[in-house]
């Protein structure tokens, strides 16, 4: 049994093997389906509530430094330190170099289905510290993508809505 | 002493994704590839168990094995001699968990098991071997050689 304290470990030579094969994207959307059983009716049900409910128990059972903000349509998702990337760091076998895009990769697809749209910074593997912002409505979304894009470099930012 | 040793809450779902992942991985890229990836996890990730196995000493192993099932709560029962550790795990809690999410178990289950354990011994004096003897319940053997 990998137990499930060191499941990001193994996530982890996954994902090196993966991208060895070109097969992350992919892989992501299995994970995506996968979550879709733990989240998307909520999502979909609730919205916002929803996806806030869901990093409340995400905060405490993954010990997650973790601002949750819920405002009027936003919910701003603010990692001030990753668990899962802290993790993948302390080991020995070493980080796999894109371990941060398997949460864009599962989250956009799965807010997509619940109508909802994301922005979201993964600011790299040296430091465990990302954030998003999520919307209700998509005009919100592309005005907040608009304004990010003036302090930070488009390839930096992650969506998963049309402009 | 254990290199990872976490103390804190625990999100038990992340068996409910290695199990997504063993199905995903043996199904698209074959077993082999499956079983090439769990033995790194259990050569690498798990140097620090590797290599004391190499040196001869077993001593993070047995701790490893009993913190995490207990920490986990399975019902198991670990038993050490010089040249031989053996865990009976009665209850695995993987496997209870995923049946708590409703989840079917990945037949890949227990080979996730006997190819982390096999990582740990690879090129140390040590062997390992797991008996599945029925649902959630196996023996998992490591043996020195003599």
């Amino acid at each position: 049994m990998i137990p499930s304290d060191h499941f990001v470990r193994f996530y982890n030579e996954v994902f090196k093997f993966l991208d060895e094969k070109d097969g992350l994207q992919e892989y992501y959307l299995e994970i995506s389906r996968h979550q879709e059983f733990h989240c998307l009716k909520d999502f979909r049900e609730k919205g916002l509530r929803g996806v806030y409910d869901y990093y409340l128990k995400i905060r405490k059972e993954e010990n997650c430094d973790l601002d949750i903000i819920l405002n009027d349509g936003e919910l701003i998702l603010k990692m001030n330190t990753c668990p899962s990337l802290s993790k993948a760091i302390d080991n020995d076998a070493g980080v796999c170099p894109k371990y941060c895009l398997h949460c864009p990769g599962w989250t956009a697809p799965l807010y997509q289905k619940a109508g909802l749209y994301q922005i979201f910074d993964v600011m790299g593997i040296e430091n465990p510290q990302c954030i998003e912002w999520i919307y209700e409505a998509p005009e919100r979304a592309k005005a907040k993508y608009k304004e990010l894009l003036k302090s930070r470099p488009a390839e930096e930012l992650r969506i998963n809505f049309e402009l | 002493m254990l290199r990872y040793q976490e103390y804190n809450e625990l999100h038990l779902d992340f068996h409910g994704t290695t199990n997504t992942t063993l199905n995903y991985i043996a199904e698209k890229y074959g077993v082999d590839a499956l079983k090439m990836i769990l033995r790194k996890t259990g050569r690498d990730v798990y140097r620090s168990i590797h290599d004391k196995l190499a040196a001869g000493d077993a001593s993070e192993l047995i701790e490893h094995l009993n913190w995490f099932f207990y920490r986990e709560k399975g019902k198991y029962r670990l038993s050490v001699t010089e040249n031989e550790i053996i865990l009976e795990v009665l209850e695995c809690p993987a496997h209870r968990h995923l049946k708590k999410l409703g989840m079917e178990i990945s037949q890949y289950s227990c080979l996730q098991t006997a190819e982390i354990n096999a990582g740990m011994c690879e090129d140390t004096p040590w062997h390992s071997k797991v008996e599945v003897l029925g649902e959630g319940h196996c023996i998992q053997t490591f043996t020195k050689e003599a």
